[in-house]
């Protein structure tokens, strides 16, 4: 390995990459799209929700209950006069939710001997099964909260007040307010730094057989070391560039920091960058044209994105599938973006991550070489 | 008359070249039979919101039967692995840090005393790096310790609970995401289909100098562009009954609503993604670039339009940027159709955006879509 040589073939690279208009724009533009949609795409909360309202019983314990529960601003209430209309709407999609308050309400407990609580009917869209499953989670601690007062206030004072088994009293670490953002932003560096690289290389080394470059290189007396460190180490400078860009952003727009070690964040991550740059390396090896490399690429990045972990948690699939989404290196970035990001470990808790990690670099770096040098 | 049989005799002659073309395109077609397989697979058995197999942890240091029980009737829950018991407290947010606990449950020592008196409190730490499971999870355990009989059975007669809630999840009683991602797996592979086939189509044929050719012919810009639509019409609703039919055969899942409804309402939005392609392959100068185009667009679309995460939630602003795009409307008709079994009076509104969307489009792309010699 010749350092002379390192450098002027580095030094190419970084000229042909800042020459291209496009890939420059790339470079810029992808990571802060991506960054803006995903940052804010998963929510827990809920605010405007379409509640659908059947006041059956019309008393005021019925009308307090749908004050209160309309008060937060979470549900956006429509008011239905009969069964039928709140049905089609719910059908129509108009409303996720529905509560439906029988005419017995309010009135039936105050019965002498009348021991049964009042009924409310709860109907949720399942076809938006998040949505629901959200909703369900608030009005059951609504409903339970508030109709605790309300029903011990106004109908059945002289009732004992029936109370919980057990009290729970929760706190969210590391992210308090549940907030998506952190979750969504620390996975989208996973995202970007696999997508974007394997892509970028892989055309830039296609065009450049297509174009005889690369067979000129191969002529010259440069190693096929020396060749792909000349390709992937600008290449792996100018994306720690674009993560150091993304964390600022991520900063300053989403207000979400790493917690961790922001240094140690970047040079993992500029690690995983080179990870990526020789897988694509390897894909453009087995690639005739740059669309047919980029279309590989993205045959090869959808399931590497669905299975990663960086939208849907690894650990909500089925087994076989888990053990599948652990061959993805991007598994264990996204795994290790997390714990940097939002549970601030060290290195010493991410041993075997990074372990792991090196592997699969030493294993892609070894095959990307073999590739270079089978064609010469 | 004549004028207007000219027109579409030469709209079907470039259609009939097309179809030819797609017929001998090795790599479209497999893209095509697989694109669907590996997205059922995908989004049918792997992807999940629904917590499941949750590590947790427990601190228990009332060590009584009632302590014991309530562990247990979490554990019922399906939703959790078994627990890893702690001995500490410091060592449980050691672990939680480490990521090896989803929830950590702490049972104060004075648990089975304060039963017998009052109502007993536990304390719960969730881990908030992955939300939407933390905020399920300490759902279902809130709900588990409240409904818990601390007082034996003498107090169950009363009624535990002050408003008797019944909730009913209606088209998806299980609350399965299966369903929610399945009712819009058409979509998904349509938006796929439409951009990348059309863009890489036509930026090919720049390439190649073909396109060039088809310019010297007697047939007009619009001409080309329609004739170039159809097959790709005819290729989206193959893709659609495939996909009906493997989410249907193999996971059981059917639309609920007529399938006439589901056709007409695919129309639409399939010519607007349509224009979409050819509109990004004005912009490409390479097909790599004009695949490096589509597949930008395609991913944010998937988030973006709710056919993996629900709309409802997205702040302002995003969710309106979600409206451009065409898959939020079709997703949107195809839930009410596929879930819920609304009928066509009931995806009117959806469908006049989408055709009012392909109108804005096809004209973007045909202004653009100049005879270009340069």
């Amino acid at each position: 390995m010749n350092w002379r040589r390192l450098r002027t073939l580095m030094l190419r690279e970084v000229r042909a990459t800042f020459r291209s208009v496009f890939t420059v724009t790339v470079l810029i533009a992808v990571p802060i799209a991506a960054l803006m949609v995903f940052g804010f795409v998963l929510s827990t909360e809920i605010t405007g929700l379409t509640l659908g309202l059947l006041d059956g019983s019309q008393t005021p314990a019925s009308r307090e209950l749908i004050a209160e529960l309309t008060a937060k601003g979470t549900f956006k209430p429509y008011h239905y006069a009969t069964r039928e209309e709140l049905e089609r709407g719910l059908v129509g999609g108009e409303i996720s939710a529905a509560i439906i308050i029988p005419p017995a309400f309010g009135r039936g407990a105050r019965g002498p001997g009348n021991a049964e609580s009042p009924q409310l009917q709860v109907l949720y869209d399942g076809g938006e099964a998040v949505l629901a499953g959200n909703a369900e989670g608030f009005l059951r601690s609504m409903v339970g909260l508030n109709g605790a007062t309300i029903i011990t206030q106004a109908i059945k004072p002289s009732m004992p007040v029936s109370t919980p088994g057990v009290h729970v009293v929760t706190r969210a670490l590391f992210n308090p307010k549940l907030a998506g953002a952190p979750f969504m932003v620390s996975g989208t560096f996973g995202f970007v730094l696999s997508f974007l690289t394997v892509l970028l290389t892989a055309v830039s080394i296609v065009n450049e057989r297509l174009t005889g470059t690369f067979e000129q290189l191969q002529v010259t007396p440069a190693t096929g070391v020396e060749i792909l460190l000349g390709k992937i180490l600008p290449l792996g400078a100018i994306f720690t560039f674009d993560v150091i860009l993304m964390v600022l952003l991520a900063g300053f727009v989403l207000h979400v920091w790493p917690q961790g070690s922001a240094l140690f964040f970047v040079v993992v991550s500029a690690f995983y960058v080179l990870v990526s740059l020789a897988m694509g390396v390897i894909i453009s090896a087995s690639s005739a044209t740059a669309a047919e490399a980029v279309q590989k690429s993205v045959m090869l990045s959808i399931p590497l994105v669905q299975l990663s972990g960086f939208a849907f948690p690894t650990r909500n699939m089925p087994m076989a599938v888990q053990w599948f989404s652990e061959i993805f290196p991007a598994t264990h970035y996204i795994r290790l973006a997390r714990a940097i990001y939002i549970r601030a470990e060290g290195p010493s808790d991410l041993m075997f991550e990074l372990f792991l990690l090196g592997i699969f670099g030493a294993l892609l770096v070894r095959a990307a070489l073999r590739s270079i040098e089978a064609r010469a | 008359m004549n004028a207007l049989r000219q027109f579409w005799s030469n709209v079907f002659a470039v259609a009939y070249k097309e179809a030819v073309m797609v017929r001998h395109d090795q790599a479209l077609l497999a893209t095509l039979t697989a694109q669907p397989i590996i997205m059922l697979l995908l989004f049918g058995a792997a992807i999940s919101n629904k917590p499941a197999n949750v590590p947790w942890l427990v601190l228990d240091r009332s060590q009584t039967t009632l302590s014991r029980q309530l562990v247990e009737e979490i554990e019922h829950t399906g939703y959790f692995l078994a627990p890893r018991y702690v001995e500490s407290y410091d060592q449980g947010q050691a672990l939680m840090k480490k990521g090896e606990g989803l929830a950590f449950l702490v049972i104060p020592s004075e648990f089975r005393r304060e039963a017998e008196r009052s109502v007993p409190q536990v304390q719960l730490l969730l881990d908030g790096s992955d939300p939407l499971s933390a905020s399920r999870v300490g759902a279902y355990i809130t709900q588990v310790a409240g409904a818990l009989d601390v007082k034996g059975t003498a107090a169950r007669l009363l009624p535990n609970e002050p408003v008797d809630v019944r909730h009913r999840f209606w088209f998806n009683p299980t609350l399965a995401d299966r369903t929610f991602f399945l009712a819009g797996l058409a979509g998904m592979l349509l938006t796929n289909l439409c951009l990348s086939a059309t863009s890489l189509g036509i930026v090919g044929e720049r390439e190649n100098g073909t396109y060039e050719q088809m310019l010297s012919l007697p047939t007009t810009p619009i001409q080309l562009l329609l004739g170039k639509l159809v097959p790709y019409v005819g290729l989206s609703y193959f893709l659609l009954a495939l996909s009906t039919l493997l989410s249907g055969v193999v996971f059981g899942y059917w639309p609920r609503g007529s399938f006439i409804t589901l056709i007409i309402i695919t129309l639409p939005f399939v010519l607007a993604s349509l224009s979409i392609g050819v509109l990004v392959s004005t912009l490409a100068s390479t097909s790599a670039q004009a695949v490096f185009i589509t597949v930008f667009f395609i991913l944010p679309s998937f988030v973006l339009s709710g056919s993996m995460f629900p709309y409802q939630l997205m702040p302002d602003g995003v969710r309106q940027v979600g409206g451009l795009l065409p898959l939020r409307w079709y997703q949107i008709a195809l839930r009410r159709v596929g879930e819920r079994g609304a009928g066509l009076s009931e995806v009117l509104g959806p469908m006049a955006i989408l055709t009012l969307l392909f109108a804005v489009f096809i004209g973007l792309a045909a202004s653009r879509m100049k005879p270009r010699l340069e």
